[in-house]
């Protein structure tokens, strides 16, 4: 029987995040290697936060989510989710390519892991009650943010720092005990936020909020594979990455039309605006960071070396 | 091997163990071990606790002992017997003015209460006795109360509610509103039923009423009242937008707690630990189950037994409502056996994407599911609520209980078969609260 | 109501060792009932401080999660010991006392090895977690090796609870499945 290695990740059949991962399995399978790819999407097999600690143990073969997550395991992996750190998509290519991630990819080899799909996806704010521009927008309110670097800057702006399961989003808002979130583009549309939303900040030709959600398999399982299947298997990835930039870009627009055919207001930040988000961020996570992780000041140097 | 095959075999092996008599939440464990171990591998194996810490790792979870907490307070005080004499004393003249009471004050404390075997002792501790007295036959008294407690899942707040939630991802508010409606119904079914069949065992005599002054009937009143604002108060809490379900329970179960302890003196060191202990074993029991259950559903997804049940009933292509027969007479098999948190984590995973492929409402399912599942706790051979009463009516036999409960499955059925006709029942009131229902 | 089988809370027949078992047990239901009680009050407090006050709160959800977890696998050795846990008992109820006997002990040897294995992939996790720091990726991050510290020391409690009842069942002080007629 062909070998099989087994893929986990949090999101719906219908999101970019699946398709990327259905291309890399249906790319193998056309390459006749004798490999197979099986797919639990939706958080089937484990649920979005409890993915890293099987994939480093080779429990689980494969996984497509934000690693950020996996950030109370290895503190730097917080920087692929933090403020201001990525402006565009054009930038996070070249962040894809740099040092900093080779570094990363290091770190992520000594938990037995290795990435074969890189993919930065941006996102911005959706708000129930007034629009978010600038840091004084979200004083007073209770906000959800997806990763500890936001959460440190929003609470330095005066929010209040929700901390609830994605699945409680909707209700929460609904509900208003949320005022504002935080997640990517794709997510807002999958999540129907645009139903409850009276003002979106959306990511543009720059964001303030991008997310590192990139495919990995375990590194032991990957030199396990002969050297054909490892050849299929790093060539549909390539294809895979290609596709997914691409894709990742358009999202950003799509859930704009989405967000404004339902009625709701789009606000933009100006350059005032994300001055003064970066500027926050400087005093509070970034400060932060570079206090609590050991060797923080080198990580975050390296981070913001990428022009 | 095949998927559905091996699917089959850990039916047969699941129903096996389960009978053995080792408690449910280790039996649970006992298969998902053994299938992990031959066909996934110990790598599987070692992942056990983990899945279970993954399965408690949730704030919603908590609600789950925060509710129960509340209820056991309730059930400390003698709240539940003046809820009863409130309810008698007002409705007196109603025709079986006592059994309708009765299951007026089960529908009221399950308001108050998360699960069903509370119910069914609050009320049925005071309510049984008094109904004997006054020439009710024991078939009634001991069923209408096994039968009325039910409505504790069923009438917000719900225990089973709150994990049907957690295992579907839908709101727990909106499940909760679902099921008000059909509890009122239900609780009404179950009050003509009690008033025909006392009828047709005693004639009428049995309905003479005692006559009760104004005066005796405002004042019971004072020592019910500040429960009913609880509870008002945390309903307002979930829907008013201050607060998720998990906070307010804890809320309600702390004013619980100190309105049991002002209110009925409950002073003394032992009535508090005795409360506290009672919640604290029923919710580490309930829980141990839900996560035990979660072990079991990681290790049918591991193996693509639940992906292949479930394309395989949608490919079968039945009518849908063919389709909701089979799934009715599964449940009401599981529930027969199996308490209703482990049978919603065992089955929530394969019936989801085949209600959602039926374009079935999942707010609607769940009322459905939770009235299959109530009929579980009045049925043989796992049967809580029918234990419940003949430890609080020793006098009663269990065949008694037992024949007395049954007309009451009837009830359900007739509930369920009404809820399939007109499904608005269910989905009408968290429609108007909160708007049409979104997503799939 | 005579000649009826009902289940009853463990026995310890004055054994000493069986006693010591129980009193440890009961013990870890105080815990279990105590670190409940105090979820129930830090929920309150964090809406307080929310809703009444507008403050963030950070630490509060986790350490209300992480004790009520702690909380159930301390509690299980002292519901297995009040017979908390459900079961069905239609199949024992049916047997001959020796085949009942036999079949206890079947049972509970079964269970032992389930409640075994996880207590001890449990201590694997907590190893982990331990020696690799690991914590929660929360902007509060607490360090999450007590939680695994608290899940392992529950499932050995549960073990030792169940040697126990082995021991007391061999022993004739306690009766198979606790079913005892009245
Ligand atoms: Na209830
Ligand atoms: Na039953």
């Amino acid at each position: 029987a062909a070998k099989e290695l087994r893929l986990s990740h949090q999101f719906a059949v219908g999101d970019l995040r699946h398709k990327v991962a259905e291309m890399v399995a249906s790319d193998v399978a056309a390459a006749d290697v004798d490999l197979e790819i099986r797919i639990f999407p939706a958080s089937s097999l484990f649920k979005a936060n409890d993915q890293y600690i099987p994939l480093t143990r080779g429990q689980l073969d494969m996984t497509l989510f934000p690693l950020s997550y996996a950030g109370g395991q290895q503190q730097v992996y917080n920087l692929t989710l933090f403020p201001g750190l990525i402006e565009s998509h054009e930038h996070a290519k070249r962040v894809n390519e740099s040092p900093f991630m080779d570094e990363i990819e290091k770190v992520l080899n000594e938990d037995d892991v290795m990435t074969l799909v890189r993919g930065y996806l941006a996102g911005g704010f959706a708000s129930v009650d007034g629009c978010v521009r600038r840091p004084e927008d979200v004083q007073g309110k209770t906000v959800r943010a997806a990763g500890k670097g936001f959460e440190e800057m929003l609470e330095a702006a005066g929010a209040s720092i929700a901390s609830m399961p994605s699945s409680e989003n909707y209700n929460a808002m609904q509900q208003n005990i949320l005022q504002a979130l935080n997640t990517s583009s794709s997510s807002f549309v999958s999540f129907r936020l645009y139903e409850l939303a009276e003002c979106y900040t959306p990511a543009t030709d720059r964001a303030l909020w991008f997310m590192y959600q990139p495919l990995l398999i375990n590194k032991t399982t990957f030199e396990d594979l002969t050297p054909e299947q490892q050849q299929a298997l790093l060539d549909a990835s390539a294809r895979a990455e290609a596709f997914y930039a691409e894709e990742a870009a358009k999202e950003d627009a799509a859930s704009v039309e989405v967000f404004r055919e339902a009625g709701v207001e789009i606000a933009e930040m100006s350059d005032e605006d994300y001055a003064a988000w970066q500027a926050l961020a400087e005093e509070s996570s970034y400060r932060i960071f570079a206090e609590e992780v050991p060797d923080g000041q080198r990580w975050l140097d390296l981070a913001t070396a990428v022009e | 091997m095949d998927p559905l095959l091996l699917g089959v075999i850990v039916g047969l092996a699941t129903i096996a163990v389960l009978m053995s008599g080792i408690s449910v939440g280790v039996g649970l464990l006992t298969v998902s071990a053994l299938f992990l171990l031959i066909f996934d591998g110990s790598r599987s194996l070692q992942m056990m606790p983990e899945i279970f810490f993954g399965d408690l790792n949730s704030f919603t979870i908590l609600s789950i002992p925060m509710f129960i907490v509340m209820g056991a307070a309730i059930a400390s005080t003698r709240a539940g017997a003046d809820i009863f004499e409130a309810i008698e004393r007002w409705l007196t003249r109603v025709p079986g003015g006592l059994v309708v009471s009765n299951i007026g004050a089960c529908a009221l404390f399950a308001a108050m209460s998360g699960s069903s075997p509370a119910t069914c002792a609050a009320i049925g501790k005071m309510g049984i006795p008094e109904m004997r007295k006054r020439g009710y036959p024991d078939t009634v008294a001991a069923g209408s109360i096994a039968a009325g407690g039910t409505l504790g899942i069923l009438i917000p707040p719900s225990v089973t509610m709150i994990v049907y939630g957690i295992a579907t991802e839908t709101s727990i508010g909106r499940l909760f509103l679902a099921g008000l409606v059909p509890g009122v119904m239900l609780a009404g079914i179950f009050m003509l039923w009690s008033i025909f069949a006392t009828w047709q065992a005693g004639g009428l005599e049995v309905f003479q009423a005692r006559s009760y002054s104004l005066r005796e009937r405002l004042e019971v009143l004072p020592r019910v009242l500040p429960f009913l604002i609880v509870v008002g108060l945390v309903l307002y809490a979930m829907y008013g937008g201050i607060a998720t379900t998990s906070e307010t329970a804890a809320v309600g179960a702390v004013a619980c707690l100190l309105m049991a302890i002002v209110i009925y003196r409950m002073w003394s060191p032992r009535a508090i630990w005795g409360v506290l202990r009672d919640s604290t074993r029923e919710s580490i029991m309930i829980l141990f189950i839900m996560a035990a259950a979660g072990v079991f559903a990681y290790m049918m997804s591991s193996l693509f037994i639940t992906q292949s049940i479930a394309a395989w009933i949608t490919e079968l292509e039945v009518n849908r409502w063919v389709l909701m027969l089979i799934i009715n007479i599964f449940l009401l098999v599981a529930g027969f056996f199996l308490p209703p948190v482990a049978v919603i984590l065992m089955t929530a995973p394969v019936l989801l994407p085949i209600l959602e492929a039926a374009n079935f409402d999942p707010y609607w399912f769940a009322v459905i599911l939770t009235i299959n599942l109530e009929i579980g706790l009045i049925t043989p051979p796992v049967g809580l609520n029918l234990f419940v009463i003949n430890s609080i009516a020793p006098e009663i036999s269990l065949k008694t209980i037992l024949i007395g409960s049954l007309p009451y499955v009837l009830c359900m059925v007739l509930a369920i078969v009404l809820l399939c006709f007109f499904p608005w029942i269910a989905t009408a009131l968290p429609d108007a609260l909160m708007g049409p229902m979104i997503g799939g | 109501m005579s000649g009826q089988t009902v289940a009853v809370p463990a026995r310890h027949g004055g054994d000493p060792f069986v006693r010591t078992v129980h009193a440890i047990s009961i013990f870890c239901g105080w815990l279990a009932a105590g670190l409940l009680v105090a979820s129930l009050l830090i929920t309150c407090q964090m809406i307080f401080v929310r809703a009444v006050m507008g403050q963030s709160t950070i630490w509060q959800t986790e350490t209300v999660i992480y004790m009520v977890i702690t909380g159930v696998c301390l509690g299980l050795s002292y519901v297995q010991l009040v017979r908390g846990h459900v079961n069905v008992d239609l199949l024992p109820l049916a047997m001959s006392p020796r085949i009942r006997f036999a079949w206890a002990v079947t049972i509970k040897l079964v269970t032992v090895v389930v409640i075994a294995l996880m207590a001890w992939y449990s201590f694997d996790v907590l190893h982990q977690a331990w020696s690799r720091n690991w914590r929660s990726p929360s902007v509060w991050a607490p360090k999450i090796w007590p939680v695994w510290a608290a899940i392992t020391a529950g499932f050995a409690m549960l073990l030792l609870q169940l040697l126990s009842d082995l021991y007391a069942l061999l022993r004739g002080i306690d009766q198979p499945f606790s079913l005892e007629t009245t």
